[in-house]
């Protein structure tokens, strides 16, 4: 899953570099997909996914704990972290709240289902290299490691 | 006045010819087989229909497959959920169907979340919302599940006019967009009465099960269905791995055309002497009922009659229910006929049909489709009371109405059904079945047993044949390597053979002469 949600950022940095004109949110993965996820669940069903992805990436992350989701699903917090972590450090913690919410998301709804709604947001995502299976299997080596 | 000109006359129309069309309101298929047939060919485009019932009788299944059936990236369907079962939960359950296409997911399909909408603000903040994505995507199915959840809280505050009001305004708003609309609901039945979107509703589906005893039946009722003739009654439905499937009270036999001529052949039954004793074979499209105690060879004459017919080319089924293919087909081998290849080469099915708490519509079904799929003309139904066993109970008061209908139908396409069933011998009367169905037949034999001579004998006896005359006379037959063999009349005369218990009328004058048919025991 750390895969995906890698490819994912990845992709944002990229189209964010590349559209100057407005400032990006620290984090906008969770942003761009709070309107697709919303329309299905509801603004309280996205925000309790979120708070629910971001208690279980504290447990790893513990700085995550000064994250904070809003009433509207947005997140809270990041520009203050940014500032304070190194960018490596900073990658890692949004890195693992993502995984978590696709986590979710798989759970719930399934790998296919999951990447058809995230490809409604980056439709030029490559799902050719998007190899799920693997990302969960090399998420579970690095942890034995 | 001016009498019109004669160019001008040519210019009237006709008072023959053409009329003005009416309008074509065409149909969207449901998705579900067996559906639109009861439907009356499809759902009717552009109609406002409620799908209601109890909770858990597929409500949600139902409207998902119209859905996936008829969304499209052009015409999307939009499916508002409310309050009822979450959409992240819905679309978890949902996929485990057949039907659900994951590539349909938001581009044809789009559900939206209405429930804060619906709990925080009111009927026009809804019917705004609703509006607002229609507007946006001029889709060709909406769904609103549940509807009733959306009403609630106005119902509750006791508005009962603005509820009528959203009702007629959406209904209103969603047609003229030229969406066929879908509200799910629970309902129960006394809710009919006075609720005004039942009013409004073009279409109402009514789901229920019943439970009965420890079986649960499925039933689906379409109670109104404005601008079209739909099957009326109560119709049996199942969920399974494909979602619903519903079978028509009809069956789809309507489209079963007739391949009889006007002059039917006589089938042979594939016992000689059992054949001129129905003068000459049984009548192509007819139903014969076999009717006897248990060893009488039902079976093995069932058996002959298919084997004949694959001998002369012609696909069958043998529906089984009380015995497994396997043990039939080698009961079959020990009396000479091979199944094995007819089978392999797509001539002959054998259905067995042992599951409890089938639907007799459900049997049929499979039946059919059977008969359909190798293009049968000859079938055979062993036996009938482990048909009706298979059923669940509450499906048995049907079950003389299901299989006349079936058999009816059936036959009226040209098939030759044999079908056995098993009655006792009680050595006072000759009774044909419990089932009291002989009326659904159009030829019956019975065998029973007779004692003679100190032996448990077997003979059999036309009883009836629509199809002209025949033979009356009881005959003895053994069962053999051979299968069923009507062996010939003795030359003994005894009176009341149809009793069991028959008594001799003249001096055994012969018995010395003629060994028995079949050797007795020796001590």
């Amino acid at each position: 899953m750390r895969n995906f949600a890698c490819c994912l950022i990845t992709l944002e940095t990229k189209t964010g570099n590349l559209s100057k004109t407005r400032a990006t949110p620290a984090f906008p993965v969770p942003e761009k997909l709070r309107p697709v996820l919303s329309m299905l669940v509801g603004n309280g069903g996205f925000r309790t996914l979120l708070a629910r992805a971001l208690t279980l990436a504290t447990v790893e992350i513990p700085w995550l704990r000064a994250v904070k989701v809003n009433a509207d699903g947005s997140l809270e917090g990041w520009e203050e972290l940014h500032a304070q972590l190194g960018p490596e450090k900073f990658l890692e913690g949004r890195v693992v709240l993502l995984a978590q919410l696709l986590g979710l998301l798989v759970a719930f709804i399934g790998e296919k289902l999951t990447v058809r709604l995230v490809s409604e947001v980056w439709p030029k995502l490559s799902l050719r290299d998007l190899n799920l299976d693997q990302g969960e299997k090399n998420e579970k080596a690095s942890k034995i490691g | 006045m001016k009498k019109p000109a004669k160019s001008d006359k040519h210019k009237q129309p006709r008072s023959l010819g053409i009329k003005p069309g009416k309008v074509t309101i065409h149909k969207l298929p449901s998705g579900v087989r067996g559906l639109d047939e009861i439907l009356g060919g499809g759902i009717p485009e552009f109609s406002f229909n409620i799908i209601a019932g109890t909770p858990g009788c597929g409500k949600t299944t139902l409207a998902h497959q119209i859905v996936f059936a008829n969304a499209t990236v052009n015409k999307p369907a939009l499916y508002f959920t409310v309050l009822g079962e979450p959409g992240i939960k819905m679309l978890r359950h949902q996929q485990q169907y057949s039907f659900f296409d994951e590539d349909k997911l938001v581009r044809a399909v789009r559900f939206i979340n209405l429930s804060e909408i619906a709990l925080e603000q009111d009927l026009s903040a809804v019917l705004a919302e609703i509006t607002k994505h229609v507007t946006a995507d001029n889709p060709s199915v909406v769904v609103v599940d549940s509807f009733r959840t959306v009403i609630r809280k106005a119902i509750a505050s006791a508005k009962e006019m603005d509820t009528q009001l959203f009702i007629q305004r959406l209904a209103q708003f969603l047609t003229c967009w030229e969406a066929t609309t879908f509200l799910v609901g629970e309902y129960s039945p006394e809710e009919i009465r006075d609720n005004p979107v039942f009013t409004v509703a073009d279409g109402l589906f009514w789901l229920s099960q019943l439970t009965e005893r420890n079986s649960v039946v499925r039933k689906l009722q379409v109670m109104k269905l404005r601008g079209q003739a739909s099957v009326p009654g109560l119709h049996t439905f199942r969920i399974n791995d494909g979602g619903l499937q519903a079978f028509s009270r009809t069956m789809g036999l309507g489209g079963m055309k007739s391949n009889l001529s006007h002059a039917r052949r006589r089938l042979s039954v594939g016992i000689p002497e059992l054949d001129k004793m129905m003068n000459g074979g049984l009548l192509e499209g007819d139903s014969l009922l076999v009717a006897g105690p248990s060893g009488t060879g039902k079976s093995a004459l069932a058996t002959q009659f298919i084997a004949e017919g694959l001998r002369r080319g012609e696909a069958a089924i043998m529906a089984l229910f009380e015995e497994r293919p396997q043990g039939y087909m080698e009961r079959a081998a020990s009396l000479g006929l091979h199944f094995k290849k007819p089978q392999d080469q797509g001539k002959l099915e054998l259905l067995y049909l042992r599951p409890l708490d089938l639907s007799v519509d459900e049997i049929t079904q499979e039946i059919l489709d059977a008969v359909k799929k190798v293009g049968a003309k000859r079938l055979v139904i062993d036996s009938l009371v482990g048909f009706e066993m298979a059923l669940a109970p509450g499906f048995r008061e049907d079950f003389r109405e299901s299989l006349y209908r079936m058999i009816v139908a059936l036959t009226g396409a040209g098939v030759t059904i044999l079908t056995t069933v098993e009655v006792e011998d009680n050595f006072t009367a000759l009774q044909f079945s419990h089932y009291a169905i002989s009326f659904l037949t159009d030829d019956i034999i019975r065998l029973r047993y007779v004692e003679i001579d100190g032996q448990l004998r077997k003979v059999m006896v036309v009883i009836k044949m629509r199809g002209g005359n025949h033979s009356k006379d009881i005959r003895e037959y053994v069962i053999t390597d051979k299968g069923v063999v009507v062996i010939q009349p003795r030359r003994t005369d005894y009176n009341g053979l149809v009793t069991g218990i028959p008594t001799r009328t003249g001096p055994r004058m012969t018995q010395d002469e003629e060994a028995a048919p079949e050797p007795k025991a020796t001590t």
